[in-house]
């Protein structure tokens, strides 16, 4: 697992308006998500699973309120950015799968169009944003060059453009071509059996989706006689034709081995070195005639080591340290600065005029130590400004309004107690005191510069440690990637294509037929399906998927997390898995969080919770789930959750707990920390707290499964 | 283990046909037979649109069924007739070219024998007792969309009552009670609306509402497939509770094979309108046959990290799976209570897993 944070979120407190007065659905989580990990979130419903999900994406009801906290992606925090840039993340860097197939699908559109239509406008505006990307980081790292006394010249920046565009001018319509080869490969196989069982019923709409996969993977590298598998297709409709007719197969039979095995041949071929080939095709300005990929690659392989390209790694390696270095000592000159207005702030804060001031100096220190040349921008320095002006907007709006509000109040009270008083029934309510506590705002303003300072610190340390070899050639990967995406068109047809192959990947039969139809003529699951592969279509960095397998069987449900598990392990996927289910979760996740009443009482590896629980809302889940092992009586979980509007002064789960201590009632679990990876908020794990074994069903269970698992091991 | 026990409904040959559109027919249930003995759990598994539901709702009479018959308590309460009129069809097609007079007389028979057939199946279907029928219930899967948002608690579940011509208000009020209490409501309840329920509440209500009926057979279509976790063993402990102390018989529909081996007797499971494998509960487990089984048995989740991550899941390919070319399958006994749709070959290979392991 990398140890890149994807997403970071921080103190989030959401709370809902109703009619009663405030409902607090998330209080205080926090959470990150790593690349190419799971994490799954487990609880009740109403526990604040799905508010957090919704608010990460900005979808959250009208009547949300944000409390306070972060949610940290790409150097943006997502709580404060605007609509207009939340169309460039919602659905096509964070995507999710909703719970209720029903309702997030159009009811008038075909599911083709609906499954094309992100695909389609995402990849306009992705293009758009890689020109721009792709220009900015080369005039940085030109500028950097500079900077580091590398002679760059601007005839360098056009060639390195020129490589990396005609690499990625080879190597997409090779993906694509090879993508296709697989799927008609396996549409021949499947063919070629059903002709064995003597079960082709029909034999023309088989052949066709063969057809169409195959004649999609005629390209320069793959299938490159494409003139005979053109006449072999033909053919090959013509027999299925006839063969519907008279019910003899051998000669279709025969024609279709054929495909397969040029498709193998095919599919087993060496893959080209598309970097390589660019540098031979612009920098060595040689033609490429009719040579196969292993004879190319034979050719290739000394150019990207040549004078031009080695210059060039020199220089951007050098230009990666100068900037690094240069933003590590734009970072230690911040420092004494931040730490000033630090203690200024928490000492006395000042008027809101120099108070503005001093934030906007600040924000300027702080973004001139951006490193510019960092293609993963997890740094709090990014959304340091907006943070720090909310803070301060939270505070000085106490200062100037926590007085009149104050006013209001006494006076809704006292003419609401004086209707009382005379016996009348008042209509209205009085709405609940809404101050803004200037402790709590005042701190928030010092963890901001507090937490930047521990950033920069922990910063200048890290950049001692680089190895600038690697980052440059991390680096040079990102531009080829960011230029595949400039380059990358997608046609109506290939988003077709590819649409038709997500839905048989999600498990649709007959999906060229299903593509034109409407979404009320699917069942349940089948809708729900639809509704992952729109999710997929887009090609997202992180998947939130609430509750996506409910409403499905479990051979589907089984077929539906593999996929997403295969996804993610093709994609480097990052997985936000919200559940009830803690069965299906010991499959998908990598780390656990479960949540209670709005609050993360357990989070730890998947071995963690399920082999070592700690909380007893933990334990109360995992007895609730019927076993395949054993017929004892099921522990359910007595009583609801808590009501939200009032909640619990101390541990929310204490009402339905029989471990409860009296301490519960009271006081708020802190966070225990068990291991490295595991903590639990409980009284339990208090040193002072009496021992409490887990329910016997818990502990059986958990026996049965290492002995399983220790058998398993030991073979 | 109830092989000696009463058998209380018994469904023969059921198929339930609904026509898609002038030339096409989708068969829901396809030939199907099974019987459920008094007392027990019936548990009926398979992948949506497999036809689960359908059964159930054609046993409980919300279909008329194409053809085949339901036998509840001995008496016939359902029957189809596309049997009998496809016999007629065939006698007829066969008297046309013929000349032999004897066979000619023996068509004539057929044809007046199913006629027969029909003409009570007709009957029966029609005046089934109404007594009868009422001691099946169903819960349903929705507790949100199956009880009237308009209706209090009270009306809900006494309207089975009021439908059934009973008119004394306090005995109705205190029936009510009495379920509410069943169920581990309390009588404030009664006059709320479903609304202010939670989720586990409502299905109790749906399952009071199907108690006040006093029935025998209680038709359960997924009645926790759209229940958490946790109020899920609610449900399932309050239905485990009901069938020990009232003796009620279950029919339970289910995708979730976890939920059903903890809670039944025996289990059939249905793929595509048919019946491929029926079993007590144990064996089902101990011994999956059937190809479609063992790939239904791969998928099931369990909450053990390290056996998650070395399941392989079985892939079922109805086509690769079988080689029917020469010989149909016909559901067979293989062992004891023991029922697998196979052909010959099989069916060999079946009793020797059986007998081997």
């Amino acid at each position: 697992m990398s140890t890149e944070k994807k997403l970071q979120v921080k103190n989030l407190t959401i709370s809902f308006r109703t009619v009663n007065g405030k409902l607090q659905a998330v209080r205080d989580i926090s959470f990150d998500l790593y690349k190419g990990e799971t994490l799954a979130i487990v609880g009740e419903s109403g526990s604040g699973k799905s508010a957090t999900s919704k608010t990460i994406l900005g979808i959250s009801a009208a009547n949300t309120i944000v409390e306070g906290g972060e949610i940290l992606y790409d150097g943006k925090d997502l709580l404060k950015i605007s609509e207009e840039d939340f169309h460039h993340i919602r659905g096509d860097k964070i995507a999710m799968v909703f719970q209720d197939p029903l309702s997030s699908l159009n009811p008038i559109m075909r599911v083709g169009k609906q499954l094309t239509e992100a695909m389609l406008l995402k990849n306009k505006a992705n293009r758009r944003e890689c020109r721009k990307k792709l220009a900015d980081s080369l005039k940085s790292l030109n500028e950097a060059m500079n900077g580091a006394g590398c002679q760059a010249d601007k005839g360098m920046f056009d060639t390195f453009r020129s490589v990396i565009k005609a690499q990625a001018k080879y190597e997409r319509p090779y993906d694509t071509a090879h993508t296709n080869a697989t799927a008609a490969l396996k549409a021949a196989e499947d063919v070629l059996l059903a002709i064995d069982k003597d079960a082709l019923t029909t034999p023309r709409e088989d052949c066709r989706e063969l057809k169409n996969y195959a004649a999609g993977s005629v390209d320069r590298f793959v299938v490159r006689d494409g003139e005979r598998m053109k006449n072999l297709l033909t053919t090959m409709m013509r027999q299925a034709a006839s063969g519907e007719r008279s019910k003899d197969f051998s000669a279709l039979k025969q024609t279709v081995t054929e495909l397969r095995a040029m498709l193998q041949a095919a599919l087993a071929e060496e893959k080209p070195d598309f970097f390589a080939l660019g540098c031979y095709l612009v920098l060595d300005q040689k033609q490429i005639g009719d040579e196969n990929a292993q004879t190319l690659n034979r050719l290739c392989a000394a150019c990207t080591h040549g004078s031009f390209m080695t210059r060039f790694m020199d220089c951007a390696c050098a230009a990666l340290r100068f900037s690094a270095n240069r933003s590590a000592q734009a970072m230690t000159d911040a420092l004494p600065r931040l730490e000033a207005a630090e203690k200024q702030f928490s000492d006395q804060m000042p008027d809101e005029s120099g108070a503005r001031k001093l934030a906007k100096e600040l924000s300027d220190l702080v973004e001139k130590a951006i490193d510019p040349l960092e293609t993963v921008k997890e740094s709090a320095a990014y959304t340091f400004r907006v943070s720090l002006i909310s803070a301060l907007d939270t505070y000085y709006k106490g200062v100037s309004g926590n007085a009149a509000e104050q006013k209001r109040f006494d006076r809704q009270t006292a003419k609401y107690e004086a209707a009382v008083a005379r016996g009348k029934t008042p209509n209205g309510k009085v709405a609940p005191l809404a101050l803004v506590d200037l402790d709590i705002a005042k701190q928030s303003i010092v963890h901001i510069l507090s937490n930047m300072r521990e950033q920069f610190t922990a910063r200048i340390e890290a950049v001692r440690g680089f190895d600038y070899a690697k980052r440059g050639e991390a680096y040079l990967l990102w531009l080829r990637e960011t230029a595949m995406g400039e380059i990358h068109k997608v046609t109506r047809s290939m988003a077709k294509d590819a649409a038709i192959r997500t839905m048989e990947q999600v498990g649709i039969s007959e999906a060229r037929k299903r593509y034109r139809q409407y979404p009320f003529e699917f069942s349940g699951g089948m809708r729900q399906r639809i509704v992952i592969a729109i999710s997929l279509m887009a090609n997202p960095d992180i998947l939130i998927c609430d509750e996506p397998t409910t409403a499905l069987d479990v051979t589907i449900q089984a077929q539906i997390l593999e996929l997403i598990n295969n996804l993610k392990r093709e994609r480097d996927l990052s997985v936000i898995f919200i559940t009830h289910d803690l069965g299906v979760v010991a499959n998908m996740a990598d780390r656990i969080a479960v949540m209670y009443a709005g609050k993360i009482v357990e989070y730890g590896t998947a071995e963690d919770v399920f082999y070592h629980p700690a909380h007893p809302y933990t334990w109360a889940l995992l007895a609730s789930i019927p076993d395949l092992n054993s017929k004892d009586k099921l522990e359910a979980i007595p009583g609801t959750p808590p009501n939200m509007i009032y909640p619990p002064v101390g541990d929310a789960f204490a009402a339905r707990n029989k471990y409860a201590l009296q301490i519960d009632f009271e006081e708020q679990p802190p966070m225990f920390q068990i291991s490295d990876t595991h903590y639990a908020a409980t009284w339990l794990l208090h040193p002072n707290a009496p021992h409490v074994e887990m329910p016997d069903i818990v502990k059986d269970r958990i026996a049965r499964m290492s002995k399983l698992g220790g058998a398993e091991n030991g073979q | 283990m109830a092989n000696e026990k009463e058998v209380l409904l018994r469904v023969e040959n059921l198929c339930q046909y609904f026509k898609l559109d002038a030339h096409t027919v989708n068969k829901a249930v396809d030939n199907v037979s099974f019987d459920i003995k008094k007392g027990e759990v019936f548990g009926l598994v398979g992948e949506s649109g497999c036809g689960k539901t359908t059964t159930g709702r054609s046993i409980i009479k919300l279909y008329d069924i194409t053809s085949g018959s339901v036998y509840f308590k001995g008496q016939r309460i359902c029957a189809g007739t596309k049997s009998y009129k496809d016999a007629i069809a065939a006698a007829r097609r066969e008297k046309r070219g013929c000349t032999d007079k004897t066979r000619l007389a023996e068509l004539d028979q057929i044809i007046a024998d199913n006629r027969k057939e029909i003409k009570s199946a007709k009957e029966d279907h029609k005046n089934a007792d109404r007594k009868l029928v009422n001691e099946i219930q169903m819960i349903f899967q929705d507790p949100i969309a199956s009880l009237d948002p308009r209706m209090t608690v009270r009306d809900i579940i006494a309207e089975g009552l009021v439908i059934k011509g009973v008119k004394d208000k306090e005995y109705i009020d205190n029936k009510v009670y009495e379920m509410l209490e069943t169920v581990g409501l309390v009588r404030e309840h009664a006059s709320r609306y479903p609304h202010e329920f939670s989720g586990g509440q409502r299905q109790r209500i749906g399952v009071a509402r199907s108690l006040i009926m006093e029935p025998s057979l209680i038709i359960a279509d997924e009645p926790i497939s759209a229940l958490d976790v946790s109020i899920r063993a609610q449900i399932i402990n309050l239905l485990n509770d009901l069938r020990n102390r009232l003796g009620i018989t279950i029919l339970f529909i289910a995708h979730d094979l976890s939920v059903v081996k903890y809670f039944s007797d025996r289990i059939g499971v249905m793929y595509y309108g048919k019946m491929v494998e029926l079993a007590d509960s144990e064996e089902l487990f101990r011994h999956p046959l059937h190809p479609y089984t063992r790939s239904l048995l791969s998928a099931i989740p369990q909450p053990d990290p390290n056996y998650e991550k070395n399941r392989k899941r079985i892939v079922y390919n109805p086509i690769a799976d079988h080689d029917y070319r020469n010989s149909q399958p016909s559901f067979r006994e293989v062992c004891t209570g023991h029922f697998v749709l196979c052909d010959d070959a099989e069916f060999e290979r079946y009793r020797k897993i059986v007998e081997e392991g």
